[in-house]
């Protein structure tokens, strides 16, 4: 009985060992795809094949899409066929997750064989995605993404950001601004993770050295609703100027409320940043907050015509909108490489980021800008204030700081030394 | 009996067999890295099948000890020690992390456990979150190298396969062991096991520790696929998934968290790139699952295998049913209501 039941049994472990031992042949030697393919980007120069990774789905969706819809309103606008090279986009959902960001762009790279991966949009998504392509040769460019690694510790040459800025970039001419204007102190609140801690450490740095004295910080959760604590703090804090700053989305209006609500709309100076005043806050708090202050590098109200072209084509297709820094964002890449592929025709690998980081344009939608050899823009940020335009509000700049570039007044080594921006450290 | 073996094991081979064939049959290194991210979500889907299955405890921090060690392994990366000293302190922060888990959640059950596991979860995530100098905060840390042996994809690829058939292996011996059945009288009733003189906190632990081990592992292996580590690895999201794999799979059985894992990997994945409400279809699938086959995708199929051959043979055999399904003998229903 007993040699009976385990005869079928010994089959059986004879079978997997069997096929174990065939397995471990099989292994020894490589497979054929094995040997590196490289980047054998398709031969085929007649199309350039972009890969557009953005949060399409998730808290970030609204801001991913309209980065996808700059980028397709300016082929829409201008045609989708420069110099020969006709532009053909594959837009993948990344929900903001950094491993499908990754996977997204592992199979745009190997499956679709795009010649360039642009996006995604939020900073740890992009370091991530930025890493890959460059260990397979595949250009990156950023339309959105603030993180200033991207330009900075984790820089390399299949890398360039194009529609935005390092996030203490961005900020530091607020603070050099709040200084000039005779503010003596300031009292700080922004989100606490990176982006926060960048964007803070940027002012902080630009009210200091022009004489300015920062006298609190104030860190809020991603996710805060409620202000109010938050507005106590800063009405305690008692500074000349506050400085506020969120990643756009519902933090912007729920701040402004909460600081409108407490009666400090009128006694408390205030200078926020780009995506915490942009057209989603104008539309919803309206007049009230007219006359408000915001930095960015983008100000739709920019007395240009490339500006005033790109409002209306933007407006005529999204029922009359006026265009935020994420549609600017993507606009701008899309003519960044339109641009390139006018001067050289198809071009890809690092030769397509040195081809854009060569570039100096005098006329963007963002303004003059031109490339840093980190492959970051050069490039204009507004002091902007809120005005009413032929019944629309506009964040229309009051000042401009040219040529702004990422190194805050230092060298690149001195910021290049030093540890990333945290809580703890503001530089 | 016999006929059962042969099904389960024709299935294993026929799955061992697709795996290491995988790259010679044209599969892309882009297909590979998908079914590298299967086998590593399965992976860490096992080690928490384990401890629902067996132990009755559903842990919603289980993607944080994953990720705990990845950010050790990243972190050494990055101070650029080799990579023997990164896996010394990979295991060792899962070790730790581990006992910190097992030590206070060992005396709780049912949704206190479920409290504890959530809460250790947040203080993992709120660390990597916060901890810039050491973690990078939100930014994560990306370029982490693994070792030289595995650099290639496809090395690294049977590696991974050798590594989830060793692991899934270990827990199904563990679970046949006295160990696993002791653990499943725990399951089903805390106060007779321990009026017959069991230490149930000491089983709980045990338990814990185990099963953190491999999703440490499976943490220490996602790393090095991916080269990066960033705050939403460690986040409830990623713990709930899992739930969600198990489930999908059929809780308590060897093959259903890889099942799981692929669904909810491949929807992610490659589904998100035809349409665009992916989590909806996620969400619906788990749905009909939990409506029309509760036993999950493979304890449904091996109940209907078994009552198939019931009706064909005749001969009323009930523990042929269970010996499938679950390798301990507890009919795959009854696991069922712990998950």
């Amino acid at each position: 009985m007993m040699s009976k039941k385990m005869s079928p049994r010994g089959r059986w472990s004879a079978i997997v060992g069997l096929g174990a031992a065939a397995a471990l042949a099989l292994t020894a030697c490589a497979p054929p795809g094995a040997s590196p393919s490289g980047d054998d980007a398709n031969e085929d120069t007649s199309t350039l094949k972009v890969g557009y990774i953005s949060p399409i789905t998730g808290n970030f969706a609204i801001a991913g899409q309209e980065m996808v819809d700059g980028w397709n309103l300016y082929w829409e606008v201008n045609g989708d066929e420069v110099n020969g090279v006709t532009v053909e986009t594959v837009v993948e959902d990344d929900a903001g997750n950094p491993e499908v960001s990754l996977t997204k762009a592992k199979k745009l790279v190997e499956l679709d064989e795009v010649d360039v991966v642009v996006g995604p949009l939020l900073a740890n998504t992009a370091l991530a995605v930025a890493a890959y392509t460059s260990s397979v040769g595949v250009p990156n460019l950023h339309p959105v993404a603030a993180a200033d690694d991207l330009t900075q510790r984790s820089a390399n040459d299949f890398t360039v950001r194009t529609g935005s800025m390092s996030a203490s970039q961005m900020h530091f001419p607020g603070g050099v601004w709040a200084g000039d204007e005779g503010y003596k102190t300031a009292v700080t609140l922004c989100p606490d993770y990176a982006f926060g801690w960048e964007s803070c450490a940027g002012f902080k740095q630009g009210f200091e050295q022009n004489g300015g004295e920062v006298t609190a910080q104030y860190w809020y959760p991603n996710g805060t609703s409620d202000f109010s604590t938050y507005v106590s703090q800063i009405r305690a804090a008692g500074a000349d100027i506050a400085f506020v700053t969120t990643a756009g989305g519902a933090p912007g209006p729920d701040f402004l409320k909460s600081f409108m609500g407490l009666g400090l709309g009128d006694t408390q100076d205030l200078l926020m940043n780009c995506c915490s005043l942009d057209q989603a806050t104008l539309r919803a708090l309206g007049d009230d907050v007219l006359g408000f202050h915001s930095v960015s590098n983008w100000a739709e109200g920019r007395d240009s015509d490339v500006v005033r072209e790109f409002n209306d084509a933007y407006g005529a297709k999204f029922d009359g909108k006026i265009p935020s820094l994420n549609v600017a964002g993507g606009y701008m890449t899309a003519s960044l490489v339109a641009k390139v592929l006018e001067q050289h025709g198809y071009v890809s690998g690092d030769d397509l980021v040195a081809a854009i980081s060569s570039l100096t344009v005098e006329d963007s939608i963002l303004g003059a800008v031109s490339f840093d050899k980190y492959h970051n823009p050069i490039a204009p940020v507004y002091i902007r204030e809120v005005q009413e335009i032929d019944g629309k509000l506009y964040n229309v700049p009051i000042k401009t700081f040219d040529a702004v570039d990422q190194w805050l007044g230092k060298t690149p080594e001195e910021v290049l030394a030093h540890e990333s921006y945290s809580q703890s450290f503001q530089g | 009996m016999t006929r059962t073996r042969a099904i389960s094991g024709g299935a294993i081979v026929a799955l061992l067999a697709v795996a290491v064939a995988l790259p010679y049959i044209g599969a892309t290194s882009y297909v590979i890295s998908l079914v590298s991210t299967i086998l590593i979500a399965g992976m860490l889907a096992s080690s928490l099948n384990f401890l629902i299955g067996d132990a009755g405890m559903a842990s919603l921090g289980h993607g944080a000890i994953a990720a705990a060690s990845a950010y050790g392994a990243g972190w050494a990366s990055k101070q650029g020690l080799d990579p023997g000293t990164q896996v010394l302190i990979a295991l060792g922060i899962t070790l730790v992390v581990s006992f910190m888990y097992g030590i206070l959640s060992m005396r709780t059950s049912g949704i206190y456990f479920l409290m504890v596991t959530l809460a250790l979860g947040m203080v993992v995530y709120g660390l990597a979150f916060r901890w810039s100098q050491v973690t990078g905060g939100e930014n994560g840390i990306s370029g982490i190298k693994r070792p030289e042996f595995i650099g290639e994809w496809w090395t690294f690829y049977y590696f991974l396969v050798g590594a989830f058939v060793l692991t899934t292996a270990l827990l199904a011996v563990v679970s046949r062991s006295p160990f696993g059945a002791s653990l499943r009288g725990i399951r089903d009733s805390e106060t007779r096991m321990r009026s017959l003189g069991y230490s149930v906190p000491a089983y709980r632990l045990g338990a814990f520790m185990i099963s953190g081990t491999v999703a440490g592992f499976a943490g220490l292996l996602s790393v090095w696929l991916t080269h990066f580590v960033s705050p939403s690895t460690a986040g409830v999201h990623k713990s709930v998934l899992l739930i969600v794999m198990v489930i999908l799979g059929g809780v308590g059985t060897v093959f259903g968290p890889l099942i799981g894992a692929a669904v909810v990997v491949l929807v992610e994945n490659v589904l998100s790139n035809e349409v665009e409400r992916w989590p909806t279809v996620l969400g619906l699938i788990f749905i009909l699952v939990i409506l029309f086959a509760r036993a999950g995708i493979v304890g449904s199929f091996n109940k209907l295998i078994g009552r198939l051959k019931r009706r064909a043979t005749s001969t009323p055999s009930p523990p042929a049913e269970a010996e499938l399904v679950t390798p301990s003998g507890a009919p795959v229903s009854e696991r069922n209501h712990t998950a």
